[in-house]
């Protein structure tokens, strides 16, 4: 008689606080756990970040480089048996600009697809988007200017089952029984009052990456490493994230086990560049000269960030090291910046208050001790009083967006691997209310220059604006430290090229075994 | 009495309404917004879309009048958070892990309190009494998150008796009960011990004595009734304190309990579900009083309710 094989279920922390939308195209931030690994994206990245097809087979751009069409595999199918058609990709965008809540400006800035701008504004009707199906299969795509690294960012873009969508309403991702999926998992169970969501294999899944365990649970209530620690202790979870204090025990008991991963993620401080006394470059300039990175991250973040010599981490498409390389520590030259601003020795320079957010995950570990770091380094250096202001995240948004204060302590993580996601923050007044036009200019260049190699250094001329002008301050790149269960295997655990280990997203979980 | 209680009663609901205004009004004084975007901001088209669609484009004063009619009519509105169930449905969930834990927690540390106290209070002096005040001390001064942690270190990690954390089974329920029964433990040593040192010394206890009684019947039927109105003052209030879930201790169980929804509710500017947990605090709250009023009237007969006091 055979013996049942014993179904491989593997436990991790899930990372979402809310349990509102299990679709990613209806809300990016405040997602349920499990909805970018329940449908299949276009395109993805594996762990050494080379682009793969997904559910788009190929694709090819026009020559005016305008218009992109891509092939969706024939044999891919919702998992109630109804076929995944391009219309479904279509309509989740459209979805998206007209009821989803967070990611537009992905699509806009990020995209460029044709009339998404007028249509979230109500403008135009939805179907001026720059999408057509063509056919079931055929997906065709507009842009305002040509964008080279569209099939980067059609990777976040997932399909939405109109059909179910016709039938339950926006309602369909709220619901286990209505949620269907057109990727490697399905949704088994999802308990809301702690976000948790059991994911099981798809048994009809046809596309690439197919999972080799059966099952995986994302339970939020293990995010933080407070919790996660002792629950990995005790064997409970086969995975979870360290914090600052827990790293030097764990690496004596499980030297093996502890996986370093990259955050594509930035630290950085940034100003309003109309208030005083921040309109001043040489005092924006006396900052970035005035912090030594190096003591920051090897001393009072004992090794969870890295320093930022840039606003692209190494090892992100793009990054140069003649920008990185201007970001050094000199006391001399700060001192000298300040004075010439007015303020020799820090002497008649206002009392300044950095405001950050605060955060749970990497961050959570880093921002604060960060903070009080520079208002050491500042007082000590520069002989100027910086207060520190911690608030909830939507406050320090809030704040920012309304121009309340003159100096922030700004967190970003990438959301596609192209410069121009970094960039883009800074242009036509993105993320901080500002209009530079000498960096608009060459980042709205690069965004659309043909080759690979011209955009490369028209990002490096915009950021070489960045620096000269003193828009922000690189400071740090976390990394995470995870330690993981013995009995993990796969592909997802070995390093990749560069010695990180894979983030864990829809990668790791489909090239991942358990014993 | 009964016109005592229609009058208390009627106080509740003053209450309740006064405290709904309050709260709605400082919830939307606060900056922020359900969709005040923490990484990138939403366009003002996307934003007033929403907005509609949740009826927060409304004046204040109508966004109330509807809120309210509707709680009247049992429709306490849609959790932001939770877009596919009701504020109720969500509410119910999540009330049955914080009640069995919290619930527990507070009636098995009050009766150990008790008795503790009660020792304490019967061998002064002696090393019983050392040990209840050190206990009482202890379980006052530290913070309930070091308490959970503790007792997952020694008895899942360590010793591996129990699991870590978690909620469904039973056995995962003994560690976060000992957590939430730390403060009502301490709390009760020290009332009772206090509360039946000063019954002990009254006259009447002596002419009980002097009488014959025995002393088992002095100290169960006329000590501890005698000395049992400050522990009746803090119990209820103190359940329903507990019984919500505490934060820490949920988050460090992994309870899926109320707990965490008092503060995301907040952080989220889920209006309808940090309105219905003040205004259902609000109601626990006031009854656990009116409760503990008539209790009074019970255990001590020469305190007369309402009218009848005069």
């Amino acid at each position: 008689m055979a013996v049942p094989a014993l179904a491989q279920t593997v436990t991790v922390p899930g990372q979402s606080t809310t349990a509102t939308y299990m679709d990613y195209m209806k809300t990016v931030y405040a997602r349920a756990a499990g909805s970018d690994m329940i449908q299949i994206g276009l395109t993805a990245f594996d762990k050494d970040f080379n682009l793969t097809p997904i559910a788009a087979e190929s694709w090819s751009q026009s020559a005016d480089g305008l218009t992109w069409t891509f092939k969706i595999r024939p044999e891919l199918n919702w998992s109630d048996g109804e076929p995944l058609t391009a219309e479904d990709f279509v309509f989740a965008l459209q979805h998206a600009a007209t009821t989803g809540y967070d990611f537009a400006w992905y699509w806009s800035f990020a995209g460029g697809i044709k009339n998404w701008d007028d249509v979230t504004a109500g403008k135009a009707d939805v179907s001026t988007l720059g999408l057509k199906a063509v056919d079931d299969k055929t997906l065709e795509v507009t842009t305002t200017a040509p964008k080279p690294y569209l099939p980067s960012v059609v990777s976040l873009w997932y399909p939405v089952p109109k059909h179910q969508f016709d039938k339950f309403g926006e309602e369909w991702s709220t619901n286990v029984e209505t949620i269907v999926s057109s990727g490697p998992w399905v949704v088994k169970e999802w308990v809301k009052s702690n976000n948790t969501v059991t994911l099981a294999k798809n048994p009809d899944y046809k596309g690439p990456w197919t999972p080799e365990i059966d099952e995986v649970v994302l339970d939020s209530s293990l995010g933080l490493p407070e919790v996660g620690v002792p629950a990995f202790l005790a064997g409970d979870v086969d995975m979870t994230s360290l914090n600052t204090g827990q790293v030097a025990m764990m690496r004596q008991r499980y030297a093996d086990q502890i996986h370093t991963n990259p955050v594509f993620s930035t630290n950085y401080i940034s100003f309003d560049l109309d208030k005083a006394p921040f309109d001043n470059v040489d005092v924006r300039k006396a900052l970035y000269y005035a912090i030594n990175r190096d003591e920051l991250t090897s001393t009072v973040l004992k090794d969870i960030a890295i320093p930022a010599h840039s606003i692209l981490p190494p090892g992100f498409p793009g990054y140069s090291e003649n920008v990185a390389k201007q970001a050094v520590f000199n006391p001399e030259k700060a001192k000298e910046l300040l004075a010439k601003a007015g303020y020799p020795d820090g002497k008649g320079f206002p009392d300044i208050e950095i405001w950050f957010r605060e955060e749970g995950g990497y961050n959570g570990a880093i921002l604060p001790p960060m903070a009080q770091y520079l208002q050491s380094q500042f007082k000590q250096i520069l002989g100027i009083t910086m207060n520190i202001k911690v608030m909830p995240g939507k406050d320090w948004m809030e704040g920012m967006l309304a121009r309340k204060n003159n100096i922030y302590l700004a967190p970003y993580e990438y959301d596609y691997l192209d410069p121009s996601n970094f960039y883009g923050l800074f242009y036509n007044g993105g993320r901080h209310s500002y209009h530079i036009a000498a960096y608009d200019d060459l980042v709205k260049q690069a965004d659309s220059a043909p080759t690979w190699d011209e955009r490369v250094k028209l990002y490096e001329q915009a950021e070489q604006v960045m620096i000269d002008q003193g828009l922000i301050v690189p400071l740090t790149h976390p990394i995470t430290m995870n330690v993981v269960s013995e009995k993990l295997g796969g592909d997802a655990m070995t390093p990749n090229k560069q010695g990180f280990y894979p983030n864990w997203s829809g990668y790791v979980y489909t090239h991942l075994t358990k014993n | 009495m009964i016109v005592y209680l229609i009058k208390r009663l009627l106080s509740v609901a003053v209450t309740f309404f006064i405290v709904s205004l309050v709260i709605f009004l400082m919830m939307h004084a606060v900056p922020g917004g359900p969709f005040t975007e923490k990484d990138m901001p939403l366009s003002e088209a996307v934003k007033a879309q929403l907005n509609a669609r949740l009826g927060l484009d409304q004046p204040l004063w109508v966004q109330y009048t509807n809120y309210m009619v509707g709680v009247l009519q049992g429709n306490w509105g849609v959790p932001y958070q939770s877009p596919g169930e009701t504020v109720i449905s969500l509410l119910q969930q999540a009330w049955i892990p914080s009640l069995i834990l919290g619930g527990s927690g507070v009636i098995i540390g009050a009766a150990l309190g008790i008795l503790i106290g009660m020792a304490a209070a019967l061998r002064r002096n002696s090393w019983i009494d050392y040990l209840a005040s050190t206990l009482s001390v202890l379980g006052l001064t530290i913070p309930v998150f070091v308490i959970s942690m503790l007792l997952i270190l020694i008895f899942a990690v360590w010793l591996n008796w129990l699991p870590a954390s978690g909620w469904g089974k039973p056995e995962r329920w003994i560690l976060p009960i000992a957590a939430y029964a730390a403060i009502p433990l301490a709390t009760y040593a020290r009332y009772t011990r206090s509360a039946m040192l000063d019954t002990l010394n009254r006259p009447f206890v002596t002419a009980l004595r002097a009488k014959g009684l025995s002393e088992r019947r002095i100290i169960f039927q006329h000590v501890l009734r005698n000395s049992a109105i400050p522990m009746v003052t803090v119990f209820l209030p103190m359940f329903m304190g507990t019984a919500t879930g505490s934060i820490f201790v949920e988050a460090m169980f992994r309870i899926p309990g109320l707990g965490s929804y008092f503060v995301s509710s907040i952080e989220n500017r889920d209006y309808p579900l940090e309105m219905a947990l003040v205004l259902m605090f609000t109601i626990g709250i006031c009854f656990a009083y009116l409760i503990s009023d008539i209790a009074y009237a019970w255990l001590n007969p020469r305190i007369r309710l309402g009218d009848d006091a005069k």
